[in-house]
């Protein structure tokens, strides 16, 4: 059946009428409070009240309810004595390599796989995920999110991108693979390298920022605020230096609304599964490798000649050496050993911003490599520069505040 | 409509102060305590959450003119909205401490549990119950 013009205007017409109503519109108050979030002097205050009320939630569901009140008594109470008491070959190899340290009297001590590893990955790393996601699910479904990427837009455009730039950051929080992935939402090439490259140095993922709640929470602020200095210089810097363009976007911003259970309760899980999938066997593989460095003596043949780099260039111990090699495979399994090496409260901090800077976990690595080749050679030439840059720049400004 | 404005205005002023002694205390010393009011001193919830108080007392001030206006009102309900955020923040990190038995065993004791809930309290609780007027005033405007 084919309509003349007029005959489908008709139609229009009709269906118009039965499904449109027409009157004067009246201002919500959640219109308005929608307003107020994106307007940079209502929108900053609520924005930085939102973070508060999101790392607060998440130390005490992930800090004080899960891990220290539950997990490491569990653990360190029963789990590891145990272990200990019943594997068999006590100060034998493989015992070292499965159970660890036999005098350790704590899993982040003991350092084996199914000691420390199981601990890191349940008791630590697995209340952390769990509510950053849910944290992030509810923020995402209520609609807050899209505006925070119109609040945040002016300040990206600053390190060439824009305000959906704000997507992989916060995605990359609970996992920097997700956040890698999570980069094809931008246009251009510039802004997907420049993307990728901050988010593999600068943003900790969800373990790392859980384990660092645990063994130095006191300096949780330092480090972070470390953190967001460099991912801003290094943006200013490589927006300056990267040919290409970082083009305006219109953003659809949705009303806010209520979450629905059904579809919070589905999101959560589909990102838990990844975690699941990818996190917990590196974590237990990362145990074993650097077991079996540490027997093999490279741990310490490493160490001891890259001392100079250390122990001068840094400022931190030499023992460093061991956790940096494990944050190749796990960044919160290096945050763990890091807190049983014996250093000051600043050359802690320095320790803990280097493991974060320094190359992205193997899982970050693999989805760097498969965005392409050139931009993952690219990230690291960048991430080499920063971490000596940026590393020695902090043990700069120790010496000039008298703690390093 | 002019008694919200007043009330708003004078609630604005005692939350603006309190937030502004969060940041003083949390620049000066460890915490400060009065009777059944404590001021955290520690950077995370004296500083940052200081700053939220502050906020929520601007939003006040700036809504409590004229809060018949859905455009006031709705600044007014902001400020209620970042008070009732830092409240629930603190008592949801009274309640995750509460439950597990630290030394004594896998859960807490009955005393235990609720010693946690007693006095002293920040600023922000004792701002909670004021700060619930403004449903009464969004209720109104509907």
């Amino acid at each position: 059946m084919s309509l003349t013009v007029d005959e489908r205007w008709d139609l229009i017409d009709s269906i118009a009428k039965k499904t449109i109503t027409y009157g004067r519109y009246k201002e919500t108050l959640k219109d308005v409070i929608g307003e107020l979030t994106v307007k940079p002097m209502t929108g900053i205050p609520i924005a930085i009240t939102t973070m508060y009320a999101f790392w607060s939630i998440f130390g005490s569901f992930a800090g004080t309810l899960f891990t220290d009140g539950f997990f490491v008594k569990l653990f360190d109470e029963h789990w590891l004595p145990w272990m200990q008491a019943h594997f068999p070959g006590a100060g034998g190899w493989l015992y070292y390599i499965i159970v660890g340290d036999p005098a350790a009297d704590n899993c982040f001590e003991a350092f084996g796989m199914l000691t420390s590893g199981i601990f890191v990955a349940i008791g630590v790393v697995l209340p952390a995920i769990f509510i950053f996601y849910l944290m992030l699910t509810l923020l995402e479904d209520v609609g807050y999110l899209p505006r925070l990427a119109v609040l945040v837009d002016t300040v990206l455009h600053k390190i060439g991108l824009h305000g959906y730039a704000i997507v992989p950051t916060i995605l990359a929080l609970g996992c920097n693979v997700p956040g890698v992935t999570a980069t094809r939402i931008l246009e251009t090439r510039k802004e997907r390298f420049v993307m990728m490259t901050l988010l593999a140095i600068f943003v900790p993922c969800g373990a790392q920022l859980g384990i660092m709640e645990e063994v130095v929470p006191e300096s949780m602020g330092l480090i972070i605020l470390y953190l967001i200095i460099g991912y801003f210089i290094t943006g200013l810097v490589l927006n300056k230096i990267i040919p290409g363009i970082s083009p305006e976007i219109l953003m659809d911003v949705p009303p806010y609304q209520k979450p629905l259970l059904s579809n919070v309760i589905l999101k959560v899980w589909v990102r838990m599964k990844s975690f699941f999938k990818t996190a917990i066997p590196f974590v237990l593989l990362g145990c074993v490798i650097v077991n079996v460095l540490y027997l093999a003596g490279f741990i310490q043949w490493l160490g001891s000649t890259f001392s100079p780099v250390f122990v001068t260039w840094f400022g931190v111990p030499e023992a460093t050496a061991g956790p940096l090699v494990a944050a190749f495979l796990r960044k919160d399994l290096a945050v763990a050993q890091l807190s049983v090496i014996e250093m000051s409260a600043y050359q802690m901090v320095t320790a803990v911003v280097l493991v974060s800077i320094y190359f992205p976990c193997l899982a970050t690595f693999m989805m760097l490599l498969k965005e392409g080749w050139k931009e993952l050679l690219g990230s690291l030439a960048v991430l080499i520069s920063v971490v000596f840059l940026y590393g020695g720049l902090l043990h700069l400004i120790g010496i000039l505040a008298g703690v390093a | 409509m002019k008694l919200g404005s007043i009330y708003f205005a004078l609630l604005g002023t005692v939350t603006l102060a309190f937030g502004l002694a969060d940041l003083i205390v949390t620049m000066a010393t460890d915490s400060f305590s009065w009777g059944i009011l404590e001021i955290p001193g520690d950077m995370f919830r004296g500083g940052w959450g200081g700053l939220v108080v502050l906020f929520a007392g601007l939003f006040y001030l700036s809504g409590a003119r004229s809060i018949s206006d859905i455009r006031q009102l709705s600044k007014v309900a902001m400020g209620s909205i970042l008070i009732c955020t830092l409240a629930g923040c603190d008592v949801f990190a009274r309640v995750t401490e509460s439950i597990p038995g630290g030394e004594e065993g896998w859960f807490n004791t009955l005393e235990g549990f609720l010693g946690v809930y007693a006095p002293p309290y920040p600023p922000v609780i004792f701002l909670l119950p004021f700060s619930l007027v403004v449903i009464y005033y969004i209720r109104k405007a509907k």
